[in-house]
C-alpha cells in the first residue's frame, strides 16, 4: 500500500486558501471584466458564492469514505475499469493543468522580470522544485505552506494598504450597469477557476487528514477566504486601473502593485509584489502535480507515487513549453475548451458520483460492514 | 544536438536515482510504469529539442468539445 501521513485541518484550511487563490489572484480580474467591465465585482462576489455551494458538494462526498482519495472513490462507485476510466481523465486534467500553471509562471516571470532568459530555463527551475516538494510528500507540502501564508498575508495586506490612496471612485460608476448574461458567464470563469478545479484537493481531503470532520469546515472557510482576496483585488483593480486597462492587461494584478506611490517614496515594489503570486501559483502547481501522480499510482496500484515523479516533470516541462503557442489562443482555451473539461471532471463527474452513490448505498454498507 | 545530450544526460541521472532502490526492493511494476514514462518523457525532450512540432494536447480537447461549444453558443 501507498504510504500514508497525515495533516491537521489548519494544515489543510491553508492549502485550500493558497490553492484557490492560486492563478485567480494575478489573472481572473482580467477575464472578469473583459466581459462585465466596471462591475467585475459583482460577478466576483456571485462567482465565491457559488463555488461555496461547489465546495459544500465536495466536502459532503468526501466524507462518504473517509479514508479513500478521489481515485479510490470512483472505484468503489464505478467499478473497476469505468472507475479506472474515469480517474484517467482526471489524472489528465491536473497533469494538464500542471503544464498551463508551469506556463503561467515562465510566462509572467519572462514578462516581467527575466525578458531574455528563454522561458524553458525558468520552466525547467520551477520544475525541480515542484518535483522535490511531491518527492517530500504532503506533509512537508502542508508545513512550507503554513510559513509561506503568513509571508503571503503580510506582502497582501501591505499591497492593499499601500495602494489604498490612489483609489478613484468615478472608475466603478456606473454600478449595475451589466447584463445578466455577461455576468454569469465571467462569474462562471472565476467558478471554475477556483472552485470547480479544487476537486484536485480531494485527492487530499479526506485520506490524508487526522480529522476530517474539522477540515470539512476548513475547506469551506479556505475557499472563502480566498474568495473575499480575489473580490479586494478585483475591486482595487476596478478602482485604480479602470475596466478598461484591467481587461487589457495580462496580469492586471502586478500592473496593480506597479501602481503604488506613498509620497513619491515608496514606488515601483512591483517585484516583492510578484513574490505573492509566485507563492500563490507555486503551491496550486504543487498539489495539482501531487494529485495527477499519486492519482496514477493509485490507478496502476503502485506500492510508491516517488519513482513516477520525474519521469512526469519532464512530461510537464515539455508540455508547458508547447501547450500555447501564442496569447490568442491561450486566452480561446481559458474562455472555451477550458472551462468544459473543468466542469465535466470537477461538476458532472461529481453529481454522476453523487447519483451513483444514491442507488447503491446500501450495496456499499453491506460491502462495508462484511468486509 | 547539444541539446539533446544534455536532455539524454538528465534522464541518465534519473535512472541513476531510481533504479537501485526499486530493484533492490523488487518493485517489478514500478520499474515498469517509470521506464515507460520515462522513455516517454525522453522522447518528447528530443523531439521538441530538434524543433519537431509536438502534438498539443489542448488541440483534443477543442476537438471533443466544439460540438457542445457549438451547441451552447448558438
Amino acid at each position: 500500500m501507498l504510504p500514508t501521513v497525515k495533516i491537521n485541518s489548519y494544515q489543510f484550511l491553508v492549502l485550500s486558501i493558497l490553492f484557490s487563490i492560486g492563478t485567480s489572484i494575478l489573472i481572473v480580474p482580467s477575464a472578469l471584466a473583459t466581459n462585465s467591465k466596471q462591475d467585475a465585482w459583482i460577478a466576483a462576489i456571485i462567482g465565491t458564492g457559488i463555488g461555496l455551494l461547489i465546495v459544500w458538494l465536495y466536502t459532503k462526498m468526501g466524507l462518504w469514505f473517509p479514508n479513500l482519495t478521489f481515485v479510490q472513490m470512483n472505484e468503489t462507485l464505478f467499478g473497476k475499469w469505468v472507475g479506472k476510466a474515469f480517474s484517467f481523465l482526471f489524472v489528465c486534467m491536473t497533469l494538464l493543468y500542471t503544464a498551463i500553471l508551469l506556463y503561467n509562471s515562465g510566462a509572467f516571470l519572462n514578462t516581467h522580470g527575466m525578458s531574455s532568459t528563454p522561458m524553458a530555463a525558468t520552466n525547467i527551475l520551477m520544475a525541480i522544485i515542484l518535483v522535490m516538494a511531491v518527492r517530500l510528500g504532503i506533509e512537508t507540502i502542508a508545513r512550507s505552506a503554513e510559513i509561506f501564508i503568513g509571508v503571503f498575508f503580510l506582502l497582501f495586506i501591505i499591497l492593499v494598504v499601500f495602494i489604498a490612496p490612489q483609489i478613484q471612485f468615478e472608475n466603478i460608476q456606473p454600478v449595475f450597469d451589466v447584463d445578466i448574461k455577461s455576468l454569469a458567464q465571467s462569474s462562471l470563469t472565476l467558478i471554475v477557476v477556483s472552485s470547480v478545479n479544487a476537486v484536485s484537493l480531494l485527492m487530499i481531503f479526506p485520506a490524508f487528514i487526522n480529522k476530517p470532520k474539522s477540515a470539512q469546515k476548513s475547506f469551506f472557510i479556505g475557499n472563502l477566504i480566498a474568495g473575499l482576496v480575489i473580490i479586494i483585488i478585483t475591486l482595487l483593480c476596478i478602482l485604480i486601473l479602470g475596466a478598461d486597462l484591467t481587461a487589457r492587461q495580462m496580469f492586471p494584478g502586478y500592473g496593480l502593485a506597479k501602481m503604488i506611490n506613498v509620497g513619491n517614496f515608496i514606488n515601483r515594489v512591483e517585484a516583492i509584489m510578484g513574490t505573492l503570486w509566485i507563492i500563490s501559483l507555486y503551491f496550486k502547481m504543487v498539489l495539482y502535480f501531487y494529485a495527477s501522480v499519486y492519482g496514477l499510482a493509485q490507478i496502476l496500484n503502485l506500492k510508491d507515487y516517488r519513482p513516477l515523479t520525474y519521469p512526469l516533470g519532464m512530461i510537464v516541462i515539455v508540455l508547458s513549453l508547447v501547450i500555447y503557442p501564442n496569447v490568442m489562443y491561450q486566452k480561446k482555451f481559458e474562455t472555451t475548451t477550458g472551462l468544459y473539461f473543468s466542469l465535466t471532471i470537477g461538476l458532472l463527474l461529481p453529481l454522476l458520483m453523487v447519483g451513483v452513490y444514491a442507488i447503491r448505498k446500501k450495496q456499499l454498507k453491506k460491502d462495508a460492514i462484511s468486509s | 544536438m547539444l541539446k539533446s545530450v544534455g536532455i539524454l544526460l538528465v534522464a541518465a541521472v534519473i535512472l541513476f536515482i531510481e533504479v537501485p532502490p526499486l530493484l533492490e526492493k523488487k518493485y517489478k511494476k514500478e520499474l515498469i510504469v517509470f521506464s515507460i514514462l520515462l522513455a516517454f518523457g525522453v522522447g518528447l525532450g528530443i523531439a521538441y529539442s530538434f524543433g519537431k512540432s509536438i502534438p498539443n494536447p489542448i488541440d483534443l480537447l477543442t476537438f471533443i468539445f466544439k460540438p457542445l461549444h457549438d451547441a451552447i453558443t448558438r
